[in-house]
């Protein structure tokens, strides 16, 4: 066949061509693209008009081909697709026993060219640039829905075999944001049966080990589908509508159990300490509800809790949906909460979160006063070095514990009655009796001791955080801060509220002071106060040269 | 028991006076003649009325006798059905009715007719010769009544009657009024008078109307007789001429006087024998020669016009404040004590205000550190922002009152002889300076260095200045506009050598002071606002500000916020604005220099200053979260510790993020890394390594302000600057464990701090850091000994010690003398909404009532007329059949007659 051949130098030449000098033939360029367009057109035509004209279909594929998977022909691609779509419904892929030989052999032929085709459409969606990438993407889907439809019996190779290539091209792909943003979008999160076999895939992909790129796309993929079923969910929405006697894919369980097959893949592999910490994040909203035995996040929960620092934090939210719905006993959960709380925590960005489930936990009264006494310490110890905005919390928290466990009250008012040990006191000061080191928030003896930190912060220099700690020391008639409302303030938020963001009238004048300082910088006129600096600002001299 | 009834109508008539004993005829007579028969008439219908409503006991409606369920509602015993007298009030409304709808009903669909309003005509109690009377008087009165001053037609003031225009006054025409004319024209004269008196009462022009012949009468009369009225008229008028003569013509003497007067000069002159330079001739008023009443007129305005500024003068005088004796002049002591007591109230303020309490002048604003524990019911309420956060209400303020209009401190000037500037400063003397004014403006003067207040001219004020000023030399300009914006000030200062810009800063202070512009004071607002830019602009944008000059507008800036507090305060809030959205963690030398002027002009003490705590915000900020990776970071934070410790120097207010920075600096400018964690706050390693190198010995030195931008040059310095650096941060700690030594908290505070120190002391063993040992020693020392201190004095906790609260009363508020007919509505708007409520619903049901009343009345009406047409309409049928019946009768009777007669005949 003389045609296709000079095409395809033609197409060749075209293209070197158009590597030389692309501006000059620009107009040569669209001739020949018209000129292919025309040809594919009509070599389709032909196809579709006699058997004779098969042999189309390889050329076509050639031309496919032909710039390589980076710069690939849509248009025969389209036609291609048309093609062998128009061919499946008429039946000409079925293999009947009746068939003559050379039925045989011309439908073997054609499931090689259909196979080739589907290759060349997946090698586009693993390379080629992002349009290219979308357009192949659909291609290959609407293959493999025709497949299903008009192929009896095909299901289960077509799912396992070309979706699999599919969904592998479209994890691999290069530069695939917006791939992955079509595959989800049109695919994933549309059709159900895609999302059933995209997790059965994935739980294989997965299986092995991957690099950090791949796994990063797959969470992202994964964490897309978050609409879990409910149970008694009818299945309705597929992508490929058989007469399949699969029930697996119609029922919940099938589905959940997918889902967990293919997150304890992602999970056992090598994840980073970022991606860990994403997981976790995301770990009660779109991961644990897919799980019909969340026991086997439980691992990774643990690890994760007793890495320390911010995962630690982060993975508590986990572990607390585990200890809530599944009754998950954790061993010396209180102990390691009380660990938690370290230096760090009150400066770091998962603050409010914290303090969120926190207030959780230590909302039983049924806990013993000792550990709440101790929970109530340290914070106090951490707000001694914390910024406003987490002391701004603090407080009020402790308020409500404190009027939720009125046995630790004491911490804020004690009076010693036992004579001799007052003189004691007297004599020597009272020695806190907490110990900061003990591990056990049982054994810290913070019931014996005051919230002295509290006190102190009530002289603090910004007057808001200084009237909040007050609230210790005034009447608890309140019956209880919302600590909504204290979790999210900022330092930026706080300078925002002072000074607002543009400028207002002041509602009051302010006030100046009243005296002119002799000297701010130098030492002006020192000689007047018989060379002694004491004026205001004599400290900031006395540390500083103003030269 | 009461006596019967009769008995009773017999002797209440006998007491009004209705059955009196018979009166003779003489006497009725009389009393018919004067009016008192038609009186006791009236009298006797009234009282008989009133004695037969009395005695019907249908026209009362009476109150059941005693109610029949004890009910306590408000309208009991205000209803007055006792009273009520309902046939009364149903009449009374059917008269008035009759009265006025009917008329309308009548006169529906009728155009005109006439309206009788003669005085009296309808009131039938009065006599024929009473109406006239009465309308006699009510036309004279009318003519009384003078409408305008200048009708002159009216001018006769006594009023009389006339007919036809001539008088009808008796005594003075002794004419017979008789005349034959008269007589053939009374037909249509009845109809003539009746016009003209309605016309006389308008205008008399309409005399014209009626021929008239008065003119050719008055020549006719022959002279009457004067009456005395007129005879003393004229007497009077002769007396008033001789007497406005006699006045002319002392006028006149008295001008010539003047003249006289006037002319002197030239006399004089005259006499010494020397011409007088011809002066202009003044405006020749040759009175003598002019009519006198012109000349008159002429002077007239003049001597008004003295007389008025006489009695202005008299006025003002009684106005005018009686002298009082003048307050002592002070001595020096005196002035001294009361200065002392000034700053010892200002102190005061500033502890109150250091305090959070309110000062005492505003002391009804609630305090909003109390509003948290009321709103116990408001569970929607946000919490947080109970406390001010984040939106946040300024609770506690501000309002030292200034010193009055406070100019130019003399102590900002530089004067020749600063020597001789006394300790006791400037403050006082201007103090004392604003009450007397004259005193002021020459103190003033020296204030602004001899720069009079151009109150002559600008030159003069230039060649004072000169005079003061021979350092500034002939370069500076001495006039300057008042900038508007910073660009402005640039331009304006361009030329001028940076160690002038002081002089231009006071020279345009001076040239815009206030007192000489009503604008400047806003000019100079604007010019504090720019001033406030201009020191960041310094520290920001030379490689070696001159401290000098910065701290010399820092403290222009000082002065002038007295002034204008709210344009300085606003500038400076800009710029911490700006500062908190562009480089929250990045501050610049402007910035640090911005926020140690706040901690000068600006009380930081205070618990709560619109432009202190966000500077204390913005400082914590930067120690608490900003990245200290250079050398020059450090710096800049250690200039921001030690401005955090200058603004808690009063207050004594703790700032966790200066504790954690600076034992993190330690941390990380010591030789070695800490191996274990040594306290609660947060360690953050810096990126470089700025740790001090063990090989060199290292001389520390007091920091430069210009570390915090330049990085030191080689490493020898820069190894020097790291031990000076941890020098500064330990006597940063020396000072901080000095302030809040009585934390209760110092303990938990200063434990790692310790902790620090004394790991920083091992870690700087080696003998290159001798320098570093002694002053690291002492504060360690002192650090301890505080802590030990601490730990001793150290008590449980006692906070809630205050009484308990009393239980909230649910017992209700009783109202003492309840009275149901107030109402006790606290809220005054909806008391007098219900009022109007009611007062509305009361006015629409009684409209709705009459309304009815008169539907029903109409229908009645309509009724009865509909009756008598009827009944007419029968009359008249029932007469006409009755015509025909008779008629009929009269025929058939005369019929049957006929036919008896035929028959008869027959």
């Amino acid at each position: 066949m003389p045609g296709p051949v000079d095409i395809a130098s033609s197409k060749k030449r075209k293209s070197s061509k158009n590597a030389g000098a692309a501006s000059k033939r620009r107009a040569v360029a669209e001739d020949d693209f018209a000129d292919t367009l025309s040809t594919i057109q009509q070599l389709e035509a032909q196809i579709a008009e006699s058997r004779k004209h098969y042999n189309n279909i390889a050329t076509l594929i050639s031309m496919l081909n032909a710039g390589g998977s980076e710069n690939p022909e849509l248009a025969a691609a389209v036609s291609l697709c048309r093609v062998f779509s128009r061919l499946m419904a008429a039946g000409s892929f079925k293999d009947s026993s009746r068939a003559t030989e050379n039925e045989k052999i011309v439908t073997a032929w054609l499931k090689e060219r259909c196979q080739e085709y589907q290759q060349a459409l997946v090698s586009i969606v693993r390379e080629a640039d992002t349009a290219s990438q979308v357009a192949a993407l659909t291609l290959a889907m609407r293959m493999l829905k025709e497949r299903i439809t008009h192929i009896p019996g095909a299901e289960d190779n077509v799912w396992s075999t070309l979706f699999r290539d599919i969904l592998e091209a479209v994890i691999e792909a290069q530069d695939g944001s917006e791939l992955h943003a079509e595959f989800v979008n049109k695919f994933l999160k549309e059709y159900e049966d895609v999302r059933f076999h995209t997790f059965t895939q994935i739980a294989e992909y997965a299986g092995a080990q991957r690099d950090s790129d791949i796994l990063d796309v797959i969470i992202s993929i994964l964490s897309e589908c978050d609409e879990v079923p409910a149970a008694g969910h009818v299945f309705e929405s597929f992508f490929a509508e058989a007469e399949t006697k699969n029930k697996k894919i119609k029922s919940v369980t099938g589905h959940k159990r997918r889902a967990q097959d293919a997150w304890l893949a992602v999970l056992r592999n090598e994840i980073s300490q970022g991606q860990r910490k994403s997981l976790l994040r995301m770990m009660v909203r779109s991961i644990e509800p897919w799980f019909i035995n969340p026991e086997f996040l439980l691992d990774f929960l643990t690890d994760s809790y007793n890495d320390g620092g911010a995962t630690s934090l982060l993975a508590l939210s986990g572990l607390f949906y585990l200890i809530q719905e599944k009754n998950l006993d954790y061993p010396q959960f209180y102990t390691k909460l009380y660990s938690l709380l370290d230096s760090d925590l009150l400066h770091s960005k998962h603050r409010s979160r914290f303090f969120r489930l926190l207030n959780t936990f230590l909302a039983s009264t049924h806990l013993p006063a000792a550990l709440i006494a101790s929970f109530i310490k340290r914070l106090s110890r951490l707000a001694l070095n914390a910024p406003p905005s987490a002391i701004v919390v603090i407080v009020p928290f402790m308020y409500n514990i404190f009027k939720s466990h009125p046995t630790c009250t004491f911490m804020m008012h004690r009076e010693i009655r036992d004579s001799k040990k007052a003189a004691k006191i007297e004599a020597e000061g009272m020695t806190d009796p907490f110990d900061p080191n003990e591990a056990d928030p049982m054994r810290t003896r913070a019931i014996e001791s005051c919230v002295w930190e509290i006190e102190s912060l009530q002289s603090h220099y910004h007057p808001n955080v200084a009237a909040i700690a007050r609230i210790i020391s005034e009447q608890f008639t309140k019956q209880a801060y919302n600590i909504e409302d204290f979790l999210d303030h900022t330092y930026q938020g706080m300078i925002q509220g002072e000074l607002g963001t543009g400028e207002r009238p002041l509602k009051k004048i302010p006030v100046v002071e009243y005296q002119i300082p002799k000297r701010i910088f130098t030492d002006r006129l020192l000689e007047e106060d018989g060379g002694v600096d004491s004026g205001p600002g004599a400290f900031v001299r006395s540390l500083w040269g103003f030269s | 028991m009461p006596p019967s009834q009769l008995k009773q109508l017999k002797a209440s008539l006998r007491d009004s006076g209705v059955i009196r004993p018979q009166q003779s005829k003489k006497q009725k007579r009389e009393n018919a003649k004067s009016g008192a028969a038609a009186q006791n008439r009236n009298q006797r219908n009234a009282a008989l009325q009133a004695i037969r409503d009395r005695f019907n006991p249908f026209e009362i409606k009476v109150a059941p006798s005693r109610s029949k369920f004890d009910v306590t509602t408000r309208d009991r015993n205000s209803s007055a059905a006792g009273k009520s007298r309902p046939g009364v009030t149903k009449s009374l409304g059917e008269e008035r009715r009759r009265a006025t709808l009917l008329n309308e009903m009548h006169n529906r669909n009728k155009v005109g007719g006439l309206v009788d309003r003669r005085f009296g005509e309808n009131d039938p109690t009065m006599t024929p010769e009473e109406r006239a009377a009465e309308r006699f008087a009510r036309e004279s009165q009318k003519k009384m009544r003078k409408e305008s001053m200048f009708n002159l037609e009216e001018d006769d003031d006594e009023f009389q009657l006339t007919h036809m225009g001539q008088s009808l006054s008796l005594d003075q025409a002794n004419i017979d009024d008789f005349e034959a004319e008269d007589m053939d024209g009374a037909e249509s004269d009845d109809g003539m008078t009746r016009k003209r008196k309605r016309f006389d009462e308008n205008d008399n022009d309409m005399e014209d109307f009626i021929d008239f012949e008065d003119g050719e009468e008055g020549e006719n009369k022959p002279e009457r007789k004067k009456s005395k009225a007129e005879v003393m008229k004229e007497v009077i008028a002769k007396s008033k001429f001789y007497k406005h003569e006699r006045q002319k013509a002392k006028e006149d003497d008295d001008d010539l006087r003047e003249e006289l007067d006037q002319g002197l000069p030239d006399l004089f002159e005259a006499l010494r024998g020397i011409k007088a330079p011809a002066k202009p001739e003044p405006p020749k008023q040759d009175l003598d020669t002019m009519n006198p009443e012109r000349a008159a007129m002429l002077q007239g305005p003049d001597k008004a016009d003295t007389e008025r500024e006489y009695d202005q003068r008299l006025k003002q005088l009684t106005f005018d404040k009686r002298s009082k004796p003048t307050d002592r002049t002070k001595t020096a002591e005196e002035k001294a004590e009361e200065e002392a007591e000034r700053l010892k109230k200002l102190e005061e303020n500033r502890l109150k205000r250091m305090r959070g309490e309110q000062l005492s002048d505003e002391e009804e604003d609630n305090n909003d550190n109390d509003s948290f524990l009321q709103d116990d019911e408001e569970s929607d309420v946000d919490d947080a922002a109970a406390f001010g956060l984040p939106a946040f209400e300024p609770r506690t303020d501000l309002g030292v009152e200034d010193e009055d209009d406070f100019i130019i401190d003399d102590d900002l000037v530089e004067r020749r002889s600063n020597v001789s500037l006394s300790l006791d400063g400037s403050d006082m003397e201007d103090e004392e300076l604003s009450e007397e004014d004259e005193q002021e403006d020459e103190q003033e003067d020296e204030l602004i260095n001899g720069m009079s207040l151009p109150t002559a001219s600008a030159a003069t004020a230039a060649s004072t200045a000169v005079e003061v000023n021979p350092t500034a030399g002939g370069k500076l300009a001495f006039t300057y506009p008042c900038p508007k914006t910073h660009g402005e000030f640039l331009a304006i200062i361009k030329e001028v050598p940076e160690q002038d810009i002081p002089t231009v800063v006071q020279r345009i202070r001076a040239l815009h002071h206030p007192r000489l512009h009503a604008d400047n004071k806003a000019k100079l607002g604007q010019f504090a606002e720019i001033l406030v830019e201009h020191v960041s602009y310094m520290a920001n944008n030379s490689e070696q500000p001159s401290f000098a000059i910065m701290e010399n507008i820092l403290r222009h800036i000082h002065s002038m916020a007295k002034t204008h507090p709210i344009n300085v305060a606003t500038a400076f809030r800009a710029r911490l604005r700006e500062i908190s959205n562009d480089r929250p963690l990045d501050l610049l030398p402007g910035d640090l220099a911005i926020l140690t002027g706040v901690s000068t002009i600006f009380p930081a003490s205070d618990h709560f200053h619109a432009v202190v705590t966000p500077a204390h915000l913005c400082l914590a900020r930067f120690l608490g979260q900003c990245s200290s990776d250079t050398l020059s970071d450090f710096a800049t934070g250690a200039y921001a510790s030690t401005l955090c410790l200058q603004y808690q120097t009063v207050s004594k207010r703790y700032m966790p993020e200066f504790i954690n920075y600076s034992l993190n600096a330690l941390c990380n400018l010591v030789p070695s890394e800490p191996t274990q964690k040594l306290g609660f706050f947060p360690f953050r390693k810096s990126q470089e390594s700025v740790r001090l190198a063990p090989s060199k010995k290292v001389a520390p030195r007091k920091l430069q302000f210009r570390d915090v931008s330049l990085l030191p040059s080689d490493s020898q310095a820069a190894e020097n600057l790291k031990a000076s650096l941890v020098l500064s941060f330990v006597s940063l700690l020396d000072h901080a464990c000095q302030l809040w030594s009585d934390k209760s908290a110092f303990p938990e505070i200063f434990s790692p701090v310790e902790a620090v120190l004394k790991y920083v002391q091992q870690s700087c063993k080696a003998k290159i850091y001798a320098a570093l040992q002694d002053p690291l020693q002492s504060t360690l020392d002192k650090v301890s000994s505080q802590l030990a201190q601490a730990r001793k004095s150290r008590r449980p906790l006692l906070l809630h010690y205050h009484r308990p609260l009393a239980i909230k009363s649910a017992i209700p508020k009783f109202e003492e003398n309840f009275n149901p007919d107030k109402h006790y509505d606290p809220d005054r708007e909806r008391a007098e909404a219900n009022r109007l409520k009611k007062e509305y619903k009361r006015e629409r049901k009684g409209a709705m009532r009459e309304l009815r009343k008169d539907a029903s009345f109409v229908a009645r009406e309509k009724l009865r007329e509909k009756k008598e047409r009827d009944a007419e309409y029968e009359k008249k049928y029932n007469r006409l059949v009755a015509e025909i019946q008779s008629e009929e009768g009269r025929a058939a009777n005369e019929y049957e007659r006929e036919k008896r007669a035929r028959q008869g005949k027959r």
